[in-house]
């Protein structure tokens, strides 16, 4: 495992455009708002709790990683404007019952302290979503659901912000891209083969297939469930095929999309279907999970898959967000199953955080002064880069998430780490704890562009 | 006409099965006639060798069950421990010698001492002890990353054995004589404590368990493919092949179980005990001992499907609930025989998969299609199809 570890770090090193990490500590990338006021006594509480031990642990655990990485680096430095940042979090595993109670924990011990919190899931998000209303706490939130962020009209903003793109408004960007690329993708038919919970069904709603409808990109009207705990799932991948789809699009994490690219290489058909997905497909979970079965040409089943890429990649060290955050990973040992969207998106939740309680309390005097309303008031206002373009944050005339997104599609390294491998002689092999593996990267295919609005149409 | 119906009152239920089996199958016929040959054929193969993986995990609850009277809620996590112990062996080029001998010792130490602790000084019991847990931690650490197998499998069978007898001597030992009830209750705590575990052991990230790799392609086995058949079935029907070995695994579980359970003095001694522990005591049968057994052999049952599931889609938390949709299975089959438990998860294999052939829009074939089945099966015989019937003297 340490050996993969290294080996990765190697490989983004090489990459070409990092800076000598090992020698000097890089600036905080953020153009955070000065300090007004001075906080010193007072502590900032990040608030959390969610899946930590559930199905969706895996890719929720590096969220507690990253925070505590967070807040050491802030604390090591005096904290913010003099403030010590603190982290407190509790573990739902994924239960709603769960999540109810240590939201009713979290307001009763923590009362005027607890203004913000960040919430992982949809099913959390829908939960809570009058509750926060009604207590006036602003959540932010990964990606929620139209419900959690829109109420059921899907047009009554709440106090939820997400920033992701909503996963309909995904769908519908790679409907977009679909429609743009005839060579790809000709006379494009979607099958949904899909988690069943409120997160696998975003999409299949009939205003996103009227809308691709319109852009000429049939969706089919009966997706495809499965659970992540099949074994198999030939038939609801072979019911997708026989209603006509050539393209399929998948709402699951982890073992799922991996699941759906290994069964198209069992039938054969791996060059016939593409296959896309939300953004979390682009993980780096289903980049290792997908070298299970190899393509006849010899590359990961996953490779050439297609998803959306609302923030920046691990990959993209040309910038200076994740060269800071790259360095915070490698400088606090963390272990290469925690590189992936979590921890890295978290430290970007952390410095939008930081960034509006900075401008809140700039108004309010002091934190004690500060409500959830001065909170509300703040995120509403501001257009900020998060780490200096990590994640754009700006909610303005009613939006509760995130407007701009792109297509990339998953690759894996070449030998010499110029772009990606085009068959296995050309592909980089590193050793992992299973072998020899390939080392998985995000190629993006467009520029951020606006998603269109789907919700309450 | 009471008498008449007394007479043949067997004859007439199997005949009532026959004619609900064949109005089902007209119904479904109809609904399948528009369904091309290939994917009705796809579908049941692979119903039965699904049916096949969750046959062995029923196996576990049911051995448990038919030993002790006691359903296993653990039973979920003890396949992802059994699973991630043997990712641990089969994973690591150098083999920790402290921590194989720590595991080697621990597990010796519980085999010897199932009697009681003092059995440990008694005797040559020292000299086997350690004798054991020197073959045992060779076993684990010989060779490099060529011995990948034998290391995870000696690791794996002394992981589960210590998992098992630790649950029975520290958890349902205690409760002997108490209400069933009781100790199925702590099923559930020693299923969180595992979860705790896990989690702390082996974190909650996915892990890749490549044991189904062919080494020509360092690829999953190739699937089967029924080319010959394409013009017959109007289309290519594939078998996957890890499914092949998990079924065939499963297959001579259950029959060595079945003559384990029928002509072993063992596994006589088991039924004997699942009927009345302190009667069985009262007649000299060592039911600690033969609990010790239970535990340990479902505990390696367990670990063995957690690595047939987690070599098919990965290691993961979620493999523990593969268990809970197990338990219409056993259920149906009857909660203490063991081929119940094959022809249980066979059926809900295939309920699943044409359910899902049938109508996938609202996920009928898992979520409904095995709890229908379940119901009407009950209702008819409460005791599953091959479950014993139980008569209470009051």
């Amino acid at each position: 495992m340490k050996r993969l570890c290294l080996l990765l770090v190697l490989l983004l090193m090489a990459w070409g455009t990092l800076p000598s990490l090992a020698q000097e500590m890089m600036d905080y990338p953020s153009d955070l708002t000065e300090c007004e006021v001075d906080l010193t006594g007072e502590t900032i509480n990040i608030f959390h709790f969610g899946d930590l031990s559930g199905p969706y642990a895996f890719i929720t655990q590096p969220v507690v990683s990253a925070v505590t990485d967070a807040v050491n680096y802030w604390n090591g430095r005096g904290g913010v404007c003099g403030a010590e940042l603190a982290q407190i979090y509790e573990d739902t595993g994924g239960s709603r019952e769960a999540a109810q109670s240590a939201y009713d924990r979290f307001t009763s011990t923590y009362g005027d302290q607890l203004d913000l919190l960040l919430l992982y899931s949809s099913d959390d998000g829908e939960l809570l979503r009058e509750q926060l209303a009604e207590d006036e706490i602003v959540s932010f939130i990964s990606a929620g659901s139209i419900e959690s962020l829109y109420g059921e009209d899907g047009q009554t903003p709440g106090w939820l912000y997400a920033s992701n793109p909503l996963y309909i408004n995904q769908f519908g960007f790679f409907c977009q891209f679909v429609a743009a690329s005839p060579e790809v993708f000709p006379d494009p038919v979607i099958g949904f083969v899909t988690w069943p919970n409120a997160f696998g069904r975003a999409g299949t709603e009939p205003a996103a297939r009227e809308y691709c409808g319109g852009l000429g990109v049939e969706v089919l009207a009966e997706p495809q469930f499965f659970l992540p705990t099949d074994t198999d799932i030939l038939t609801q991948v072979q019911n997708a095929i026989d209603d006509g789809a050539n393209i399929i699009y998948t709402n699951s994490l982890a073992t799922g999309p991996a699941l759906i690219a290994g069964t198209l290489v069992d039938l054969g058909l791996e060059e016939d279907i593409k296959l896309a997905g939300v953004n979390w497909v682009m993980d780096t979970t289903v980049g290792l999970l997908g070298q299970r079965v190899l393509k006849p040409n010899g590359l990961p089943s996953v490779d050439g898959m297609f998803g959306s890429m609302p923030f920046l990649w691990w990959t993209e060290l040309s910038h200076p967000a994740v060269q800071f955050v790259y360095q915070q990973f490698t400088i606090n040992e963390r272990g290469p199953t925690e590189q992936n969207i979590a921890y890295l998106v978290s430290w970007g939740v952390v410095d939008s955080i930081i960034e509006t309680y900075v401008r809140t309390a700039n108004r309010a005097g002091s934190l004690d002064a500060v409500t959830g309303a001065d909170i509300r008031e703040t995120v509403e206002a501001m257009d900020y880069a998060i780490l200096g373009g990590l994640m754009h944050h700006r909610f303005e005339e009613g939006m509760r998430d995130a407007t701009m997104n792109r297509i990339a599609v998953l690759k894996y390294a070449n030998t010499t780490m110029s772009g990606p491998a085009t068959e296995p002689g050309d592909a980089l092999l590193v050793d992992g704890p299973a072998g020899k593996m390939f080392v998985p990267i995000i190629v993006p295919l467009t520029d951020f562009m606006p998603v269109p609005q789907l919700r309450g149409q | 006409m009471t008498e008449f119906i007394n007479r043949n009152k067997r004859q007439l239920t199997w005949a009532l099965y026959l004619i609900a089996a064949v109005a089902i199958l007209l119904f479904l016929g109809d609904q399948l006639a528009g369904k091309k040959a290939a994917r009705i054929v796809q579908t049941l193969i692979s119903g039965v060798l699904v049916g096949g993986v969750y046959g062995l995990v029923a196996l576990g609850i049911v051995v448990i069950n038919k030993a002790s009277g006691v359903f296993n809620f653990a039973h979920g996590w003890m396949m992802v421990v059994g699973g991630m112990i043997f990712w641990s062996f089969f994973t690591v080029s150098e083999i920790s010698l402290l921590g194989a001998g720590l595991l080697s010792s621990a597990t010796m130490l519980m085999i010897m001492s199932t009697v009681s602790w003092r059995n440990l000084r008694e005797g040559r019991n020292p000299l086997i002890t350690l004798g054991g847990i020197i073959v045992l931690t060779a076993l684990m650490t010989v060779g490099g990353i060529e011995w990948q197998w034998l290391h995870a499998l000696t690791g794996t069978f002394a992981g589960a054995i210590l998992m098992g007898l630790a649950v029975e001597r520290f958890a349902i030992r205690p409760l002997i004589g108490q209400p069933l009830f009781t100790a199925v209750l702590m099923t559930l705590a020693v299923a969180e404590v595992l979860h705790g575990v896990t989690q702390i052991a082996w974190g909650t990230v996915e892990l890749n368990l490549p044991v189904f790799v062919d080494p020509q392609t360092n690829s999953r086995f190739r699937p089967i493919r029924l080319d010959a058949f394409r013009d017959v079935l109007d289309g290519v029907a594939i078998v996957r092949v890890e499914l092949v070995i998990a079924f065939l695994l499963a297959l001579v579980a259950f029959v060595g179980f079945i003559l384990f359970f029928r002509y072993t003095s063992v596994g006589l001694a088991m039924r004997a005990t699942s009927e009345d522990q302190q009667l069985a005591q009262s007649v000299g049968l060592r039911v600690r001992v033969i609990l010790a057994i239970t535990w340990a052999v479902a505990a390696f049952l367990a670990s063995i499907a957690g690595v047939l599931q987690g070599g098919a889609v990965g290691l993961s938390l979620n493999i523990s609930f593969v268990a809970l949709r197990v338990f219409p299975a056993v259920l149906l089959g009857g909660l203490e025989s063991i081929s119940g438990a094959l022809i249980g998860g066979i059926i809900i294999g295939l309920v699943e998969q044409f359910g899902t052939l049938l109508n996938s829009s609202e996920q009928v074939g898992t979520n409904l299609a095995p709890y229908l089945v379940l119901m009407l099966v009950l209702v008819i015989r409460p005791d599953g199809l091959f479950g014993e019937k139980r008569i209470e003297r009051i």
